[in-house]
């Protein structure tokens, strides 16, 4: 493996993960300390913690937008509990998952769970939960943001001003 | 009598709702008062504004906390994602200036404000930290002597731990749910897989082979280690991901067992003589018969 010159990283694309909340992007030296314990390694996906960090540290960025493996992130925070360099590989692999998601280089599964954020408050939700929650004697909705308009409408006016509803999901 | 706002996430009430009922069942009857948080929403998942923009997931998390802290009460999640998402959020909200000063400018647009006096605790803190061994062993009915558990703590109530309101005192060796369950009489092995992921969430709906692979792993594991005769869990989406992947893998004759499954307090609300109707109803992976025999008049622990 040929070394890294963190000072020779592909500086836009380091702020851009910097920007997107993955500001140890410069600590990473590559240990593999973090691929060592994370699920995404161990099942197999191609680009997993170690791997792209190093490849957006040598402007490698192009080639990975499209890969899914950073959508399989369970962002169990096994990697950001031992990086021995304080990097947080986690904030990391979600700094570039965010700049996919905004180039919409997204799993098509994640925009009913959007949808329904924005119309419910509920990532999940179940119109067959009515007949759940009366079998085991609760009402049929829950006292959250199903039953209550004013919360749905904070939600809607939370996601309606922010980046993400520029990107037409809602 | 101690008070706890009630986090219920979105998997709890509308796909496990007997986990909710064991919640109002099992915490007033430890004298644990339980108070509704209306109008709160997604905690938001990982896979959704999290996913985009960390100022929107602060609004929507910091939005939740501001529930708890209008009744001046904690948060107690039953979600392990939940507790992980909001802990974060608001480790992030209370730590870093700039981006708290952008999450109160997106909270005036819904006319809240954040204190930050309320804490986030996941229902396995709350009955190990705040009602304790000793309130629990009080209040059992059954006892589950001679029968033996694999508990399955799930990641999101472990890591980072710098974040968690209360903490293991090894991460990748945790003993809180263990102790729980051992305070109901069981027996809980070790097992090498203890700390291996379950597999659900982002990964299952990103590649549910890959997904079901890992949990396919970590039951075979749990089998022939330790052979229990249940799996006791505190995160909903583990409980999901364990129940439903068995039925999965059995039909598929990939696995030749099948072990019931159990959310914690579901298995303590059994234990505190609750009806099953109410508290343990909905489940692939049968559980009729280790709940009839958990209620036995043989297990009466008088």
């Amino acid at each position: 493996m040929a070394a890294i010159n963190l000072t020779k990283m592909d500086q836009e694309i380091v702020q851009k993960i910097i920007d997107h909340g993955g500001k140890g992007i410069t600590k990473c030296i590559q240990c593999n300390a973090c691929a060592s314990v994370c699920p995404v390694a161990k099942a197999g996906f191609p680009l997993y913690g170690r791997l792209l960090f190093r490849k957006i540290q040598t402007g490698h960025f192009e080639e990975i937008i499209e890969d899914s493996s950073s959508w399989a992130c369970q962002a169990c925070n096994r990697c950001t509990e031992i990086c021995p360099r304080d990097a947080k590989p986690f904030e990391m692999v979600f700094a570039f998952r965010r700049i996919q998601a905004n180039e919409l280089a997204i799993s098509t599964s994640a925009f009913t769970p959007l949808m329904n954020l924005h119309a419910t408050g509920h990532a999940v939700y179940s119109e067959a939960s009515k007949e759940l929650r009366k079998k085991v004697g609760l009402p049929e909705v829950p006292v959250t943001s199903i039953a209550n308009e004013k919360a749905q409408e904070e939600i809607r006016t939370l996601l309606d001003n922010s980046p993400m509803a520029e990107l037409g999901i809602f | 009598m101690e008070k706890c706002g009630i986090y219920l996430g979105c998997n709890i009430p509308f796909k496990a709702p007997d986990i909710e009922q064991s919640f109002y069942k099992v915490f007033p009857a430890l004298g644990v008062e339980i108070v509704d948080m209306e109008g709160a929403t997604c905690c938001p998942a990982w896979g959704t504004a999290p996913s985009f923009d960390v100022d929107t997931w602060l609004a929507v998390s910091g939005r939740n906390i501001t529930i708890a802290e209008a009744k001046d009460v904690d948060i107690m999640t039953g979600c392990n994602s939940c507790f992980g998402v909001m802990s974060e959020a608001k480790h992030m909200i209370d730590h870093d200036a700039e981006r708290k000063k952008t999450f109160e400018k997106n909270l005036a647009l819904i006319d809240r404000k954040y204190t930050g006096n309320s804490e986030v605790y996941h229902v396995s803190h709350v009955l190990y930290e705040k009602v304790g061994m000793e309130r629990i062993r009080e209040k059992l009915k059954y006892t589950l002597k001679q029968l033996k558990i694999a508990v399955q703590p799930g990641c999101h109530i472990l890591w980072p731990s710098d974040v968690m309101a209360v903490k293991e005192k090894n991460t990748f060796f945790p003993t809180i749910l263990k102790e729980l369950c051992e305070v109901l009489g069981a027996e809980v092995p070790h097992y090498t897989k203890l700390n291996a992921c379950c597999g659900m969430g982002a990964m299952r709906s990103t590649d549910a082979a890959r997904s079901i692979g890992l949990v396919k792993e970590k039951l075979i594991n749990i089998k022939e280690e330790t052979d229990p005769d249940m799996i006791v869990t505190t995160c909903s989406s583990c409980y999901m991901q364990f129940d439903a992947a068995q039925k999965l893998l059995r039909e598929k004759g990939e696995i030749d067992f099948e072990i019931p499954v159990f959310y914690y307090t579901q298995l303590l609300a059994l234990c505190m003589g609750f009806d099953p109707k109410n508290v343990a109803a909905i489940s692939e992976t049968p559980r009729d018969a280790i709940i009839e025999k958990i209620q036995s008049e043989a297990r009466l622990s008088n």
